[in-house]
């Protein structure tokens, strides 16, 4: 990894010179110990601040898709032939990648508005599952030594492996390799083991109905309605989100919890063939709400349907905008 | 597209607990009329067997 961010901060410091990006999302030393947080580079002195490592955990698509659509609200009141097009150079790795590809097939901005300097990825470290490895105790301080983690906690001196504590999103991925990238930093990675992607999924399946039902209610009673799954995923993109809208107003802004379950169910449902299992909303999550488990099943539908993975290639196009003669018609109802 | 929706929908709905005969989806053209009544007949009669929806209802006090 070392070689990787050495190899990155090179290609920042390039771009950045020859005005082949404007500004550049990636990672920086996140203020607490054992985090990256995501920072933006618009010189070539920032750029050695820029990191990339397994502990880089949010999908910066999101912030290539903030940034440009800022861009181009302030380019409103310039005269369309004095109007300025912004590069903005992102280190993405395969989700990040996935993102981008829904974004442009989305029409959100052209594909020469984005440079993306394409990193292998070997999964991320799940801020949870490191909590739970180490019994909760506080983290004093730490660093990555190639796959192992060495921590300081208020309770003692540990060492974990990366693959030990690594987001459960990340143990299944498909696709931890770049699919599109105009120039590549370090060697693809290893595939992970996505064969057993869904079989969580399947076993929730195979539960009964009021079971899940239950499990439903009692996740999304955690849910203290914060909105970070919606900032944090590059999917959420849109000016006015229904659930701040009043005109309609589609959900209530009280604590009932049918608001709740409402908000969230709407959300999930947004994301069929277009979340790309980042991981960053169920990362960002304050209460530990059981996002994926909805996520995943959208995934899993829209892979049994449609035969279509979000984001998975550039000419493919999304689920919902298109059709074939072969979809199943068992859910029509007829008399 | 409607009808990917509506698959998907439907789906996702029974995955979280939501009984899947409460999502139907059918076509019915303006002149079948016949096809229109047998529609809400068996939709009424698979509603009327499963009994009131409790289920993301909210309490207006």
């Amino acid at each position: 990894m070392e070689n990787i961010e050495s190899k990155l901060r090179e290609e920042a410091k390039r771009l950045l010179l020859e005005k082949r990006a404007d500004i550049i999302v990636g990672y920086e030393k996140g203020t607490l110990p054992l985090t990256a947080t995501p920072c933006f580079v618009s010189t070539e002195a920032e750029a050695d601040k820029l990191v990339y490592n397994e502990l880089c955990t949010q999908n910066l698509a999101k912030y290539v898709h903030d940034l440009i659509t800022a861009h181009k609200n302030s380019q409103k009141r310039v005269k369309p032939e004095d109007r300025k097009k912004k590069v903005i150079g992102v280190v993405a790795r395969g989700c990040t990648t996935r993102s981008l590809i829904i974004h442009l097939q989305e029409r959100q901005y052209e594909r020469d508005e984005v440079y993306i300097i394409g990193v292998p990825c070997e999964g991320y470290v799940d801020k949870k599952n490191l909590a739970k490895a180490l019994d909760s105790a506080e983290i004093i301080d730490g660093n990555l030594d190639g796959l192992q983690l060495k921590i300081k906690t208020a309770a003692g001196d540990k060492t974990i492996a990366v693959s030990d504590v690594i987001a459960p999103n990340c143990a299944v991925c498909r696709f931890n390799n770049p699919i599109i990238s105009d120039i590549m930093v370090g060697t693809p990675a290893p595939v992970k083991n996505p064969a057993t992607e869904y079989d969580k999924i399947s076993e929730f399946e195979k539960k009964d109905i009021a079971e899940r039902w239950d499990y439903f209610t009692k996740e999304m009673e955690k849910c203290i309605r914060c909105n970070a799954c919606r900032q944090a995923c590059p999917s959420c993109y849109c000016p006015t989100c229904f659930a701040e809208q009043s005109q309609p107003q589609w959900v209530g802004i009280g604590e009932d919890k049918s608001d709740t379950q409402v908000f969230q169910c709407m959300r999930l449902f947004h994301m069929v063939g277009r979340c790309v299992d980042c991981g960053s909303c169920i990362s960002v999550c304050p209460m530990g709400v059981d996002l994926r488990n909805y996520l995943k099943k959208i995934d899993k539908d829209c892979w049994e349907l449609f035969g279509t993975r979000a984001g998975s290639s550039m000419e493919e196009m999304p689920p919902l905008g298109k059709f074939s003669e072969q979809d199943k018609e068992d859910f029509i109802y007829n008399p | 597209m409607a009808r990917r929706k509506f698959a998907t929908l439907k789906r996702f709905l029974n995955y979280i607990g939501v009984e899947g005969d409460r999502t139907i989806f059918t076509w019915v053209s303006a002149s079948e009329g016949d096809r229109f009544a047998q529609v809400i007949k068996g939709v009424t009669a698979k509603v009327k067997a499963l009994g009131p929806a409790n289920k993301m209802l909210k309490n207006i006090a």
